[in-house]
Order: structure tokens, then sequence, then C-alpha cells
């Protein structure tokens, strides 16, 4: 018979299983560090001596990845709010617009009417639109490996006499904002769209024009919105910094563990040592976004923007 | 959309000075290309079905009420999730190989090695996409489903999971075409798939003096236009399965 | 038919039912009124066992089910329940919501079980919706498809919790004419609603509920213009206006 004791008996269950719990994942992160500590030799000495420089490595990675960020932001927020004018009225409208110069240039000669009429009609706002749509979609669409070693190599043949590492450092950057440009401009797009809707109205209805609205009503909102997607795609930049690797001549965290790895044969240390930063690093931040978001959130608002590890 | 293309890479070679019709390059690159997509797609059809079954069933014992289960998978998650894939990549090849016994270790293995950490890392990112898809379902389908007398085994069957699983595409879409750019990655510890070859390829052309430099763009810019339509083409076929199975009224709930 | 013996659920710190006994008997409908929060839900939900009270008793057919030995699943086929918000499965059509639980539940061969969901489609008078998705019904028509759903199991008795309170207004109307259609052919009904005009004409008893505890019953008519406590008389005087 179920009684007051059901209850005790359901919250004993509930500390067993915390415990339990507890027990299970420690144990396994033991087992695992004893597994691999044994089998290839844990040099605390190592780690002890060298610590430092990893940690002026990770300096690195998180120097160019703010430059990149910031001004990556610039040309984000610029692209985003491109992309967030509407679209679909706009194609509609170039359709509409075409068709009439179609129609009025059969007097003249009919070809030269109809390119003439095509290009000319689709207005500047049309073509800045699919630009900014084109950059977004070849940053989103090619792994950044391939963004990077393009960038690089046209550093090389362009700056042929450039030291390796201003060589890299310049690729590194340049592509790292150009990505980040593409990924923040999803963000800032999604932002302002999500406010415009009926706010921009209303801001009308009592008089605003069309950029005091912006200003005072739909950009504050915006912001707030913005924050934890931007706080994320940091993160993102900062883990997607490592693909520098691959140039080899920035000293940033993974290619410094990469290179301390193969020529000390400490392998287990140097990767305990970078695994170690960067989740010190991205951990206490992300976990810090997820409570912001889970306690401001509004249900139904809100921006669901796209995975932003974007290799 | 191939309009703008045409017109982009048109505008790319004026700038950069290159051709990328050149046929005295095609004749020397396209084995290294042909070679690198095929393997590309060989590790994905490895890393794209385990990962997904690793992000479902993780996803899944996630939502269970034991956080016996669901706190070491966290864990997983976390980690996977904390950690730039590249790194962990490289040190799978490096140091996986050595866990195996000793006749099967080779570098070939520590590829593999390297594959089957992208496919957890993938799976990581994937168990949030389905973990949401399950919270998204409506509480009370579930009441409803048991209110008729159905398990809570026949009521996930028939009633949660087909939801959750029709949330979870779009966001899985996106995902999938994280995964084919992250093949990528395995270039990096000798890997011969697109980006791989290819690196090595453009190498060569660097140190044999008597190629031209302009074939480094042409290298590139045809890569980047095969990733494009690799993940073009990966995005379009989740959103055809999703309209194909789309129900109207069953939206994810935007958080 | 159904009897429940001293309810008690608590949720945490907060006592739900505090010792209920209720008693329905075969072909009568009960209807249960009171403020929100006073525990009706949880009521019902003891009932058909979604929830597990705390302690007491509770019989089905003069059979206690709220036993070990006996499975939940088996007591929800026996009693049907319709929910405030529906809960159409979104994903199936009303036909195949219909006959989703004597399919796999039941065990019924598909053809029989369309034919009856078919049937059952045409007694709440949505025959032509049968291959309409949720989202192209009306507030009115999904709650109408809910009640062919449960009816689809062919349950000894109907839960209905506040089956109107989530609907617009001028949708109300045909629900509760198909649940008294359902009280006319004889069904054994315990309704939670707010909607004093159904439980005037269909109801047999009413019980008034306040804060987990049955406060009083009787006849519409004694409920309605005689309460005998203070509390019912406030809250009657409230709602009939």
């Amino acid at each position: 018979m179920p009684s007051a004791s059901e209850n005790q008996r359901r919250s004993r269950v509930r500390i067993v299983d915390i415990l339990l719990a507890i027990l299970v994942t420690l144990g396994i992160l033991a087992y695992i560090l004893d597994v691999l500590a044994l089998r290839w030799g844990l040099s605390t000495t190592y780690i002890a001596k060298s610590y430092p420089n990893y940690l002026r490595a990770a300096w690195i990675s998180l120097y160019v990845t703010t430059i990149a960020y910031f001004i990556g932001m610039g040309i984000g927020f610029v692209l985003g709010w491109a992309r967030s004018v509407q679209t679909l009225p706009l194609a509609r409208v170039m359709a509409a617009r075409r068709r009439e110069a179609v129609a009025a240039a059969d007097g003249g000669s009919p070809g030269a009417g109809l390119f003439l009429g095509t290009v000319f009609v689709y207005s500047i706002k049309y073509y800045v639109r699919r630009t900014a749509d084109a950059y977004v979609a070849i940053i989103r669409g090619t792994p950044l490996f391939v963004q990077i070693v393009f960038v690089w190599s046209a550093v090389i043949v362009f700056y042929p006499r450039l030291d390796p590492l201003f060589q890299g450092l310049l690729s590194g950057v340049i592509a790292l904002t150009a990505n980040t440009g593409g990924y923040q401009s999803e963000i800032f797009r999604a932002g302002i769209q999500t406010v415009h809707s009926g706010q921009v109205e209303a801001a009308r209805a009592i008089g605003l024009s069309r950029w005091g609205a912006m200003r005072y009503i739909v950009l504050p909102q915006a912001v707030r919105l913005v924050i934890p997607p931007l706080t994320n795609e940091y993160i993102g930049l900062l883990k997607a910094s490592s693909l520098l690797a691959v140039v080899g001549s920035v000293p940033e965290l993974t290619t410094f563990g990469r290179s301390e790895a193969f020529q000390t044969f400490h392998i287990f240390e140097a990767f305990a040592l970078v695994v170690g930063i960067y989740l010190l690093i991205t951990f206490p931040v992300s976990k810090v976004v997820e409570w912001i978001e889970r306690r401001y959130r509004v249900p139904g608002l809100g921006i669901q923007a796209p995975r932003t590890a974007r290799v | 959309m191939a309009v703008g293309t045409i017109l982009f890479i048109l505008v790319l070679q004026t700038v950069l000075r290159f051709n990328i019709l050149d046929p005295v390059l095609w004749a020397l690159y396209f084995p290294s290309f042909l070679d690198g997509i095929v393997l590309t797609l060989r590790y994905l059809g490895i890393i794209l079905p385990l990962s997904a079954v690793i992000g479902f069933t993780v996803g899944w014992a996630r939502i269970a009420p034991f956080r016996t289960l669901s706190w070491p998978l966290s864990v997983f998650v976390d980690f996977f999730r904390g950690v730039p894939p590249i790194i962990v990549v490289i040190f799978a090849a490096v140091l996986g190989p050595s866990l195996l016994p000793a006749r099967f270790r080779s570098q070939d293995i520590g590829i593999i090695i390297a594959a089957l950490t992208l496919a957890m890392h993938s799976g990581a990112y994937q168990s949030e996409i389905f973990r949401a898809g399950f919270m998204s379902v409506p509480r009370g389908q579930l009441e409803a489903a048991q209110s008729l007398g159905m398990t809570r085994g026949a009521a996930m069957r028939y009633v949660v999971l087909p939801q959750a699983l029709r949330l979870s595409i779009p966001p899985l879409a996106n995902e999938f075409a994280v995964v084919v750019k992250d093949t990528s990655l395995l270039a990096i510890v000798g890997g011969f798939e697109l980006f791989g070859s290819s690196f090595i390829f453009e190498q060569q052309i660097l140190f044999s003096p008597g190629n031209q430099l302009s074939w480094i763009f042409v290298v590139w810019t045809a890569v980047a236009l095969v990733y494009f339509v690799m993940t073009f083409a990966v995005t379009e076929l989740l959103n055809a399965i999703d309209r194909r199975y789309h129900v109207k009224g069953l939206e994810a709930v935007t958080v | 038919m159904i009897r429940v013996e001293e309810l008690q659920k608590r949720f945490g710190a907060l006592h739900v039912l505090k010792g209920v006994n209720l008693e329905v008997q075969k072909g009568e409908v009960l209807v249960i009124i009171g403020p929100s929060g006073s525990g009706k839900s949880t009521l019902l939900r003891c009932i058909n066992l979604l929830i597990e009270p705390d302690s007491g008793r509770v019989f089905l057919d003069g059979t206690q089910v709220n036993r070990r030995d006996i499975r939940p699943e088996w007591v929800r086929q026996q009693v049907g329940m319709v929910f405030q918000s529906f809960n159409l499965f979104a994903h199936l059509t009303a036909l195949q919501n219909v006959t989703l639980g004597p399919v796999r539940v039941l065990g019924t061969d598909a053809a029989a079980a369309e034919a009856q969901g078919r049937k059952l489609l045409d007694r709440v008078g949505l025959a032509d919706k049968a291959d309409a998705y949720p989202a192209q019904l009306s507030g009115g028509q999904q709650q109408r498809v809910a009640i062919a759903r449960a009816l689809a199991m062919n349950p000894k008795a109907m839960l209905f919790d506040e089956p109107t309170s989530a609907l617009d207004p001028e949708y109300i109307r045909e629900v509760l004419d198909v649940m008294a259609a359902l009280a006319m052919d004889g069904m054994t009904m315990i309704v939670v609603t707010h909607e004093m005009g159904f439980a005037s004409t269909a109801a047999k008893r009413i019980l008034f509920m306040d804060a987990g505890r049955i406060i009083e019953e009787g006849s519409p008519e004694e409920i309605f213009h005689r309460p005998k406590q203070e509390r019912t008389r406030m809250f009657v005087g409230k709602i009939l206006r």
C-alpha cells in the first residue's frame, strides 16, 4: 500500500542515484586517466616545467582570436544588416520590374532591350544583398582549412619575402576574420529580424522615422538577443583558431602542443595540457552563457544560432 | 545560384590572375583531385551514420531520469564540445593505435581512429540536437498515449519518437554539413581525403620551379567548389526528407 | 463502478489531495466543480493511474486497481480520458489518431480498426475530416476527435478534464453536445468542468471540491440552489451570475 513511506523511498532512490552518478563519472574518468597515464607515462615534471610555455601559446591563440573576432564583428554587423532586408518582396519586385522592362524594350531591338532591362532594373540593393548572401554561403559551405590555406597561398604568392611567422599571422587573421564575419552576420541578421516584425510598424505609428525606429527600438532589443550567440561565437572562434596548425608558423596553442609532442615525445602530457587549457577557457564561459540563456529566456523569443564550430 | 557561382569564379580569376580551366594543371592534378573526393565520401560513409547513432543514443540517454547514466554522458558531451576537434584528431591518431593489440597498429589505423573520434565529436553535438528534439514534444502527447493504455515504450515508439525525429531534422542538416567539412581535419594526420591530397599537391607546385604559382588558386577554388557542392547536397537531402515527412503544425519551439 | 477511498497525494511540500472519497455508479454522470488548484485534475489522473496516489485505494468494478501486481496500462484501457489541451497526436491524421490505440494496444486488425474509427468519427460529426491533420482542425473539432479516440478503446468509463476550457466560445457547444449524447447512451462519465449548463442538465450528481477535499455533494438542484456549505455557496455564487 503506497503511503508516506513511498515518498521517502523515492527521495532515497534519488540520493542513491546522485551518489552513484558521481561515483560512476569520477570512476570512469579516473580509470581513463589511469590507463592512459600508465600506458603512456605521465611525467609530472614535464608538466610542471613547461606549462608556462603552453600558457604563452594560449595567449597567442586568444590574441589572434580576439583581433579576428572584433574586426569580424564589424563585417558581420554590416552584412547582417544588409541581409535582414526582406528578400522575398525584393525578388518579386525585381521580377515584376524585369518583365515590365522587357515589355517596354520590345519596341527597339529586343535583344539589347532584354539585356539592359535585366541588368539595370535589378537595383543596387539587390546586388548588394546577393553578394552578401554569396559571401556567407561560401564561408559556411567550405571548410575553414580550405579558407585558411587559400588566404595563405595568396599571401605567399603576393608577399613572398615576408617572414613565415607574419605570413602565417596575416593569413590566419584574415581567414579567421572573414570566417567569423560570415557567422556573425547570421547572428546579427537573426537578431534584427526577430525584433523587426511589428516593432518598426509600431514605432513609426508613434511618429519615429525608419532610422529612428532602428536606433531606439530595434537595435536595443536586438543587442540583448544577440549577446549569448555572440559569446558562443567567440568560443567557437577560439576553437577554430586551432586550425592555424596547418600553417605551422604561428605558435598558437594547438601548433605549440603538437610540436612539443613530437619533439619531446611527451605526447600525452602535451595533449593533456592543451586540452586542459582549452577546457579551462571554454567550459566556464559556455556554462555561464547557458545559465544566462536559461534565466532570461522568453519562450518563443530567441535565436537558433547555427553550430559555430565550423571547421 | 549556379549563375552567381560562375560569375564569382570569373571575378576571382581576374583578380588573382589564374585560369580555372588550365588543362596542363588538370592533367597533373586530376588524379589527386578524384582520389581525394572518393576518399572523402568513404570517410563520410563511416562518420555520418556512426555520429548519428551516437548522437541519438546519447541524446536519448541524457533524458533518462537516471543521473547515473546522464551525468557521465554529460561529461562526454561537454568534453567534445569544449575542445577543438583538430587536437582530438591529432592525438587520437597518434595515441590511439597504442591502445590496440600490437598487430593492428599502423598509421592507417591511426587515421581510422581519428575518423571515429570525429564521429564521437559530431555525435556529442548531435546528442544535443536529438535531446532538444525529444524535449520539444509536448508532455501531453505522452500522457494522451498512456491514457489509451500504451506502455511507456509503446508511447515513445508510436507517438513521441516520430515527432521528436521530425523536429530534429533541420538542425541535423546543418550538423551534417559541418561533418562534411570536418573530414578535412583528417589531412593533418595523413588522411588523403580531398583537402589532404590537394594540400600535398599544392606543396609540390610550390617547390617545383617549372610550375606556375597561380595554379595554387585553381586547386583551392576547385576544392572549395567541391566542398560547397557536398555541403549543399547534404543539406538539400535532409531538407527533402524533412519536406517528405513534414506535418503541418509540427514546428520546433525556438529557444 | 468506480470508487475511490481516502486518496492522498503530495507533490513535494504541496498537499494536493487530502483524503478524497468518491463513488460513481455504472451509467452515471458525475460532475466535479471547484476553484483551480483544488486538485480536480490530480484526482482524475489518480483514477486512471497516470498519477500514483501516495495512499488510498482506487476501485474499478469492485477490484482494487492501484496495486503493484496490476498493470496501470490495463486500467487505462478500461477508463478513457479526454484532456483540456486535446493532446491529439500531431503527426497523425484524425483517423490515424483514432485507430492507433486499437491497433497498437488492443491488437485489433487494421481494417476493422479503420471501420470502427470511421464510425466513431461519424458519431462525433467529423466523418469528412478523417484524413485531416490536427493542425488543420479547429479546437472544437480536435476535441471531438479526442473523444472519438478515447471511445475507440471501448472503455467502461470516461474521464473528462476540463474538456472545453481551452476552446473558443463558438466551439464549446459542439463538444458539449457530443458529451451529452454520450451520457444519453449510458456512458459512465466523470467530468471536471466549469460549464454549469452542462452540469445542470447532464449530471446526476455534482461534487464541489476545494483545497484537496470534497466539500459537498448533491444533485445539481441542491448544489446550485440550496448549497449547504459556506464555501460551496461562495463558489456557486461567483460562477452563477
